[in-house]
């Protein structure tokens, strides 16, 4: 028997004073509702109006940026951008891709928190029906030079997380780089992208279709833990050591076996559904855990929801129900279904791939549905702990940030510094010592590995000439001295490698590490950097479909860190004969790179 | 008989599609056994285990997959003579149920793809294999000219061979390596063998030549598109450099 409990006496994991919500926020929240929020409402909202989740600082800016053009399929606002490949066998294939950082995470655990984010990035390609086929990543570190030093050790730990995941996943690791500057000391970058192949009449959205009242909503994957509890306002916050202990509580734990049998999975499931020609809607759990997914995808649709989180599978008795909520267990995906296809998916999911046999309390299982009231309400063993308006919930107010005139940078902490100098053996070598540890070539479709030019290219569709490439850039150093610059000159070069490899670039994805938006100057180098990517963009006549913000990226000091706009240029390739073979880099004891990867 | 060709799906198989993409390629008639159907596999004429992590590598690289329900099925299978071939973690198991090199009588395990060395961590790197013995003492290799040069991907954490000191001579002396590691060039040294492994192996046999366990991935490597550089004029989709293995793979199982 389950005892009761009332929200008030759940126990708070969190003090709530570190909430990332403001206090005008609180005060908008409550009189919204009329009364004070449950303890269960204010991390619902606090995750929900993070800048996580939100883009709440960002989204005027990001609004400048092309987003359209005659071979884009779905551009940004779902959990990944979809460009139109070509046609092959009579059917319309087109490339997914999805671009995120994993920053924060993987400065304070970063093994963990790098796996976790080729984890997530995964998930937001998967979700949208496609099969997952290349991963990049794009890493800044700081000055690497002592090997006692907590920079060496995140240098090495994030890549071996990321070798870690995508090996035991099976996708392939095609493209990425790698920069070293003193400016990311106190917080390196881990920015990963994924690439995904669908076909145009298979692709899954994230939002209940029109005929989804009513439609059950199953939460399928790890058992929901502790972990990850407040992760999304943890990323929306600049870093404090002193808080190490609940940062690393913020941190998700990764499960790769488990993902790879859920990826699996969830191709079966998508493949039954088209065989049935049933549309299903499909989001992956993230920023917000059940909350903010369930949210999002009934929201979107116009529908509100209905959640009885004592139903969700728990890795142990008693979580509070906040946990339950907005925890960010890893390895767990949401789908919308109709009632009559409920009973194939927790066969396909519980019994054929045994998730329960996997990982500890693994599984599908129904945890609510889709409503025509456009509530959000979640319950917890009969309580109602939550109850609020769903398009008050997901539609996080605008902030209005003023920037300043000048730029936070300073030129003099880039160019000519005794680390600036001694970095540039790290920075001017071959890249395989890092890359040998990425498996670049499982699924047989790697046409052009890590390493043998400038973009990776796989042919993903057997039986085609069809070729997908892919190529990252950004330059941290020109970063610190010029953001629009740096932003304008990452998109041409990202396209530049991409044309090297002889494809044709179809589109960009674009990941915004800067500083503290409150910051003045911080915030000006973010709109200069977005300058930088419209120009560079719109003189290319390319569209960004997909990308992702990381702000608060500063140190202890008040530094931001070299303003990083990445950004990853997907390039379509009509038939892969005609491309040339590249060459790769033989290992050499020498690289200065094996010192950190020996 | 049927000569059907079982690709085995363990929890954590990764490498499933490539697999049974070169084995159809090579005219050979693959498909899936999943985990839950380890029933279904007695009707099959031959066994691939295909790359990956199974059941998430615990306690040892194939250790918990040697002892999964499918597995009675493969060793009776191979005691019967049928064909097993196991690519990478398909051949850490293989070893770890003792049906490769196969030397103790009571299928124990006798040696081990263990960790890599001098560096433990997993290496993604282009190989080449060399037959190491005269193609008819594996039936697998059987239709390979001899010293047979094969490229693939060394892709593994695990890929050492190591075995107590009189267990390599025997393995040596019963002529169980089949593939050692060797340069573009064919030549067989030290520095071509990526990762510490005894006896530079690549591959093991069994005693009888049915069952084969190899660390690279020949299925990689298995088609134009995966190699332009060494392209020659073939069509861009057609099955060529690591492909030799599974077309000699899949005739053996024809004649079996």
């Amino acid at each position: 028997m389950h005892t009761k409990r009332s929200p008030q006496r759940s126990r708070i994991l969190i003090e709530l004073d570190s909430l990332a919500l403001s206090a005008g926020e609180r005060q908008r929240i409550a009189q919204a509702l009329g009364r004070p929020p449950t303890p269960v409402e204010l991390y619902a909202f606090d995750a929900q109006w993070s800048e996580h989740c939100s883009y709440k600082s960002s989204r005027a800016q990001l609004r400048r940026l092309p987003t359209e053009g005659e071979r884009v399929v779905l551009g940004p606002g779902e959990d990944a951008g979809i460009l139109y490949l070509g046609e092959h066998a009579g059917e319309r294939y087109c490339v997914v891709v999805a671009h995120e950082s994993h920053n924060h995470p993987s400065q304070v655990v970063p093994f963990e928190g790098a796996a976790t984010g080729v984890g997530g990035i995964v998930r937001d390609v998967l979700c949208m029906g496609a099969r997952v086929i290349g991963l990049a990543d794009a890493l800044r570190f700081g000055d690497v030079r002592d090997p006692a030093s907590h920079q060496r050790h995140v240098a090495r730990s994030v890549v071996d997380g990321i070798s870690a995941y995508g090996n035991a996943i099976g996708v392939p690791n095609i493209a990425g780089d790698v920069s070293f500057h003193e400016g990311f000391n106190e917080n390196a970058l881990v920015n990963v992208i994924a690439l995904g192949l669908v076909k145009e009449k298979e692709i899954v959205r994230s939002f209940v279709p029109p005929n989804g009242a009513g439609w059950a909503l199953l939460l399928v994957g790890k058992a929901t833990d502790a972990s990850g509890f407040g992760g999304a306002s943890f990323s929306s916050l600049s870093l404090d050591a002193e808080n190490e202990t609940a940062n690393k509580g913020a941190v998700q734990v990764p499960d790769p076996f488990l993902k790879n049998v859920l990826m699996r999975a969830t191709y079966r499931l998508f493949d039954m559904l088209h065989a049935r020609r049933i549309t299903a809607a499909c989001k992956d759990l993230g920023a917000g855990g059940v909350m903010g997914c369930s949210a999002e995808l009934c929201a979107s649709g116009g529908f509100g929801a209905r959640i009885e989180l004592n139903l969700v599978n728990a890795a142990v008795p008693g979580l509070p129900p906040e946990v339950l909520a907005v925890g960010e267990t890893q390895e767990r995906m949401l789908f919308a279904l109709p009632p009559e296809i409920v009973e194939e998916a927790l066969r396909i999911f519980n019994e054929e791939f045994t998730l329960p046999e996997i990982a500890y309390n693994a599984r599908a299982v129904v945890v609510g549905s889709v409503t025509r009231e456009r509530r959000y309400v979640l319950t917890h063993h009969g309580d109602t702990v939550m109850d609020v308006d769903i398009e008050f919930l997901t539609k996080a107010p605008f902030v209005t940030l003023s920037a300043a005139s000048t730029s936070s940078c300073h030129p003099e902490r880039s160019r000519g510094t005794d680390a600036g100098n001694a970095l540039a053996r790290y920075n001017n070598c071959s890249r395989e010592p890092l890359y040998r540890r990425y498996d670049s070539v499982v699924r047989g479709c790697t046409v052009l590995p890590r390493g043998y030019a400038d973009a990776g290219v796989v042919a993903p569709i057997p039986g085609s000439r069809l070729g997908v490439a892919l190529a990252v850039a950004g330059d941290p150093d020109l970063g610190a001295r010029d953001p629009q610059r740096a932003a304008e000159d990452a998109v041409r070069e990202a396209v530049r490698k991409v044309l090297a490899v002889g494809a044709q670039p179809i589109g960009l994805t674009d990941c915004l590490n800067f500083g503290n938006p409150n910051k003045e100057d911080h915030y000006a180098d973010f709109i200069a950097a977005v300058d930088g990517l419209e120009r560079a963009a719109r003189s290319l006549n390319l569209p960004f479909v997909s990308g992702n913000v990381s702000l608060y990226n500063e140190d202890s000091a008040g530094n931001a860190i070299p303003a990083s706009a990445i950004v990853a240029c997907i390039g379509a390739i009509d038939d892969i004969s005609r491309i040339d073979g590249g060459r790769p880099d033989e290992p050499d004891a020498a690289n200065p790179l094996a010192e950190i990867y020996p | 008989m049927s000569k059907r060709i079982a690709v085995l799906l363990f929890p954590g198989t990764n490498s499933e599609e490539e697999t049974l993409r070169i084995l159809r390629d090579c005219g050979g008639d693959a498909e899936f056994v999943h985990w839950t159907h380890a029933s279904a596999l007695r009707q099959y004429a031959a066994y691939v285990l295909p790359g990956g992590f199974a059941h998430e590598d615990r306690i040892r690289a194939g250790a918990i997959a040697a002892h999964d329900a499918m597995m009675e099925t493969i060793t009776a299978g191979a005691g019967e003579g049928k064909l097993v071939l196991g690519i990478c973690n398909g051949a850490q198991i293989l070893l770890e149920a003792g049906l490769a090199p196969g030397t103790h009588p009571a299928r124990q395990a006798t040696a081990a793809f263990t960790h890599n060395a001098p560096e433990r961590h997993f290496i993604c790197r282009h190989v080449y294999v060399k037959l190491a013995v005269e193609p008819s003492r594996c039936a697998i290799t059987a239709s390979l000219p001899e010293d047979a040069l094969i490229p693939a991907w060394a892709a593994h954490g695990d890929g050492r061979l190591a075995a107590r000191e009189e267990e390599l001579v025997t393995i040596e002396n019963g002529r169980h390596v089949a593939f050692v590691y060797a340069r573009a060039d064919g030549t067989v040294d030290d520095a071509a063998t990526p990762n510490g492994s005894a006896l530079g192996c690549a591959a093991l046999t069994n005693r009888d030549g049915n069952v084969l366990a190899i660390m690279p991935h020949a299925e990689r490597d298995a088609w134009n598109l995966n190699h332009l550089a060494r392209l020659t004029g073939k069509d861009v989709l057609a099955p060529s450099g690591g492909s030799v293995l599974f077309e000699s793979f899949v005739k053996a199982v024809s004649i079996s």
